[in-house]
């Protein structure tokens, strides 16, 4: 345990949120929004903080965790997210005011699961980590105790999410009777000893399993929906990035550097999963008319589409996943902030309150249409340069060009959906045409996520030579 | 000097200050929209009368890195194959702004969104970068999914999001086939000029699959049978000024696709392919013109006679020669000039009567002589006769094909007569004949019309006297073009 001063960004955020938590209980109702702008400072901080240990890359044997860049990354983009959901939380007014600061500490508290999971080198270690994580989200989806969908999506999260934890764990257990240990530094030495070992494979099959649960993975996605519409929506913006971009890296770290999944021939499993993944996604989202309900299953087929990248495995589909990653959170992030936008003004979630939005605020529906064609693909955004990575990881691996061709066909039945938002904004007319006004703050998540997004598409270059950095250290 | 990238980034601009004006301000609007696409007309006027008609080779060349990591780079460059275009680009995009003043539904965001479709289209024409290609490419599908889907018809809605899906399906296949070719080049790279070097390098079966893969891309776009279910509905739905620019741009982009990627790059695929093409050529070509022929509704007989009039294309193409590829080209710029008239002429009658029906009118001759006069000279052009431009295209495209296929040509002919029959049938219901009394009220065309109109017909006329005007610029590049796919 020498190396503990390596979790210091952890321990800063962790050691935040408990100070903002007992804050919260001294603080007046009416400054009680100060904790939300401690939150947000706090983990800026520590974001800055990791920014500057971006080139480190430090681990020793017998630790638990490791410093990598790749580890950085994740731990970036989980930051980032903490940072945006807690701008949009400000002025969320479902969230009580004597309960902003244990929201806060919440959220800040499942980011630190989350970097220590990007870290995580020992199975052990993992499992507490991805429990941080659980805990805490299932209490944030249950936020608005007024709403009963808010807790019927907690109670199926927590049901489905403690399952997952049981499988999980069994996984480990498998493993390590195979292995007899749960540390996978001083496993990945001995790795060819065991690959024939059906205990083993069935253990890193459990294990799979319980991260398939995390990224919504079909079909082990059914909480996702339910949970989805029920949070509060800056808590549904940050499951769907922060929570499933900290689980996707850690697969990847397992899956695709530690344990290959080609050596367990669990290849083939993981991409039928992947075509599972963002076809059922895709085809379950066509005929969702809430909007959150819509992002939740499109979120899943995005899910889908950067398991393309950990199939292929190579250093271009690791990539890949990175920069789908990166350009997932800016897109989605936004559509959600746009979202919350359109509900705090009309009150619904459903799609028919985008009716003739354009006319009521052209640019927030131009920004829109950006989001959702960056999450279909379209040049010249982040969403496009993507896929192209993904695909083009795809067509190179030549064994899995039909996984490209099932992403193609699967963007091509995304644009339906995406496009009938864009549809309803720009093509119908509504009763209602009082301009939509948005708030400082979720402006400025929108203005922060839309310069991403095109900047991301315009200059790719910038972010991939950042991406082949982080993952050629990946260890 | 960097000339092609003010002619595609001209509009941008205009775009992007459009967006910044009031919306209650629409003589602003429409001078900013008008003005820009001057300033890309100005310039690609610039360009052609600079170009230099004795090469085959690039010019005007562009190459910046831009993603190294891919090895992609801000390629841009003119040759004879796309000089001709880009220049009718910018005219069709500057008459069809001018024509769409009459537009007074959300008049800002339709001329933002028509002043991104021609920096996409402008795109597509000088890209010579694979991946700037497909970014150019894809920007064209979103300002006409909604041109149609705001300003379009009754069946609007449905008709945008067909031609969005249609055509994404077709250009994502396509991305692909791009891919492919990116990552079996050696060195890796996406330059089309870089790739076309390097086509003796790539085996046949792999070169028959990429080519496919493209030829749907681009086969959407042209629309080639059995691909062309979503055009009669797009264009019939689309306002005036975007139906112009569907028939006469969007569809040369499935062309320009074939003659600048697939023929040079996949030159063994495209001769394997060449028996299939020309079957499918010669459908277009019969198909497209007894579908018109049955048409009552104006705009979808000019609709349908586009998907003849690329079966000329596909011909000349088929031809693999130096006469029938120059009478490809030479058919997509007077196309361009001819269905672009003959859709803002149906626009003119249809905004003064409310109705496309063939048989509604009758007499209009004598009461309208100018718009009558319009009509006939670019419905004669349309179905080819002597001394227009289309008799000029068709022809070559005819001759080039008929020495290796001269039984598909004599089955075209039929094509030919019908176009003939249905638009001089169309003639005679509605300029001759007793005078329908309805329409007595109605004014001729107004000087908004004239000037968006006047500019095509002229030019209709010139290159029928005089081809040598375009057919210059194209021959060396075609000369050379043939050359490297028959190596």
């Amino acid at each position: 345990m020498t190396n503990i001063i390596l979790l210091n960004p952890e321990i800063i955020l962790a050691a935040a949120g408990l100070f903002i938590l007992l804050a919260g209980a001294f603080i007046g109702e009416n400054r009680a929004k100060l904790l939300f702008h401690l939150g947000i400072i706090s983990s800026a901080a520590v974001l800055g903080m990791i920014i500057t240990q971006a080139g480190l890359s430090a681990y020793g044997t017998g630790t638990m965790w490791i410093l990598d860049p790749g580890a950085q990354f994740f731990k970036f983009l989980i930051l980032a997210a903490t940072v945006f959901t807690l701008l949009l939380s400000v002025n969320y007014t479902a969230i009580q005011p004597r309960h902003i600061g244990t929201y806060t500490a919440l959220l800040l508290w499942a980011s630190c699961g989350m970097m220590l999971l990007s870290g995580a080198m020992d199975f052990i270690y993992l499992l507490i980590s991805l429990e941080l994580i659980s805990i805490s989200c299932f209490i944030l989806t249950g936020f608005e105790q007024k709403n009963p969908r808010s807790a019927e999506g907690a109670i199926k999260y927590f049901l489905m999410g403690g399952l997952s934890t049981a499988v999980t764990i069994y996984g480990i257990s498998l493993f390590y009777g195979a292995t007899g240990t749960t540390n996978l530094f001083s496993y990945a030495s001995a790795v060819d000893l065991h690959l024939s070992d059906p205990a083993y494979i069935m253990g890193m099959l459990f294990i799979l399993v319980g991260f398939g649960f995390k990224i919504s993975m079909v079909p082990f996605h059914f909480w996702a929906p339910d949970a989805y519409e029920g949070a509060p929506t800056p808590v549904t913006a940050y499951l769907s990035t922060a929570s499933k971009l900290a689980a996707l890296g850690a697969m990847m770290r397992i899956f695709a550097s530690v344990i290959p999944h080609h050596a367990l021939n669990l290849t083939i499993i993981i991409a039928g999963l992947a075509a599972l993944t963002m076809t059922l996604g895709n085809l379950a989202a066509l005929f969702q008319t809430n909007v959150k309900r819509l992002l939740a299953y499109s979120s899943i087929a995005q899910a889908g589409y950067m398991l393309i990248g950990l199939v292929v495995a190579d250093p271009i589909g690791r990539e890949g996943v990175f920069f789908y990653a990166l350009a997932y959170l800016v897109t989605n992030m936004g559509a959600f902030a746009v979202a919350l936008v359109v509900a705090g003004k009309t009150g619904s979630y459903e799609l028919d309150a985008y009716d003739g939005l354009a006319k009521r605020s052209l640019g927030l529906s131009i920004v829109m249409v950006m989001f959702l064609l960056s999450l279909a693909g379209i040049p010249p955004l982040a969403g496009f340069v993507a896929k192209f990575y993904v695909f083009g990881a795809a067509v190179n691996s030549q064994h899995y060009l039909w996984l490209a061709v099932l992403g193609v066909l699967n963007s091509v039945v995304s644009i339906y959906y995406y496009m009938n938002i864009a549809r309803r904004m720009f093509f119908v007319n509504s009763e209602d045409s009082s301009p939509v006004e948005t708030d400082l703050y979720t402006a400025g998540v929108i203005v922060i996520t839309a310069t991403a997004v095109l900047l991301i598409g315009l200059l790719p270059e910038t972010f991939m030579r950042m991406i082949k950095y982080c993952v050629s250290f990946h260890f | 000097m960097s000339l092609l990238s003010l002619i595609v980034f001209a509009p941008l601009a205009g775009a992007l200050l459009i967006l910044a004006i009031p919306n209650t301000r629409t003589k602003a609007i429409q001078g900013v929209a008008a003005a820009s696409s001057a300033v890309c007309m100005i310039f690609s006027g610039y360009l052609y009368y600079a170009f230099d008609k004795s090469t085959a080779a690039m010019q005007f060349i562009e190459k910046v890195s831009w993603i190294p990591a891919f090895n992609i780079s801000y390629h841009l460059g003119v040759d004879g194959l796309s000089v001709t275009i880009v220049a009718l680009t910018a005219l069709l995009t500057l008459v069809s702004i001018i024509y769409s003043f009459n537009i007074t539904l959300r008049v800002k965001e339709f001329f933002f969104w028509f002043l991104l479709l021609e920096v996409g289209m402008l795109g597509v024409f000088v890209s010579l970068d694979l991946f700037l290609f497909y970014v150019f490419w894809e920007l064209t599908l979103v300002p006409m999914y909604f041109l149609i889907g705001v300003w379009g018809g009754p069946q609007k809605e449905y008709a945008a999001i067909k031609f969005f899906v249609y055509t994404l399906f077709g250009s994502l296949v396509m991305l692909l086939g791009i891919l492919a070719l990116y990552f079996n080049s050696a060195p890796h790279t996406f330059d089309m000029l870089e790739l076309a070097r390097q086509s003796s390098l790539f085996p046949l079966n792999f070169q028959i699959w990429v080519f496919l893969a493209l030829y749907l891309g681009f086969a959407i776009k042209i629309p080639a049978f059995p691909f062309h279910t979503w055009l009669p509905l797009a264009h019939v739905e689309a306002p005036t000024g975007v139906s112009v620019l569907l028939a006469g741009i969007l569809l040369k982009m499935g062309i320009y696709g074939l003659l600048r990627v697939s023929f040079p790059v996949l030159p063994l695929a495209a001769k394997w392919f060449m028996p299939f093409f020309i079957v499918i050529a010669v459908i277009n070509i019969i198909y497209g013109a007894l579908v018109a022929m049955a048409q009552k509704d104006l705009k979808k007989m000019v609709a349908y006679s586009s998907i003849n009039h690329m079966g000329y294309c596909m011909l000349g193409m088929a031809a693999m020669t130096t006469i029938g590829f120059n009478g490809a080209v030479l058919q997509m710029v007077t196309h361009g000039l001819i269905t672009g008239s003959l859709f803002l002429l149906v626009g003119v009658i249809y905004d003064r009567a409310h109705t496309r029906d063939i048989d509604a009118f009758g007499g209009l001759g004598a009461r309208f002589p100018i718009f009558a006069g319009l009509m006939t000279i670019q419905v004669m052009a349309s179905l080819g006769l002597p001394g227009l431009a289309g008799f000029v295209s068709e022809f070559l495209c005819f001759l080039g094909a008929f020495e290796a296929w001269p039984y598909y040509v004599a089955a075209s002919a039929i094509g030919i007569l019908v176009t003939a029959a249905f638009f001089l049938r169309m003639i005679e219901k509605v300029f001759l004949g007793p005078f329908n009394e309805k329409w007595a009220g109605l004014p001729d065309m107004n000087l908004r019309e004239l000037v968006a109109i006047v500019p095509l017909a002229v030019l209709t006329l010139v290159i029928g006297l005089w081809p040598r005007f375009c057919l210059d610029l194209i021959d060396p590049t075609i000369t050379y073009l043939v050359g490297i796919v028959n190596r």
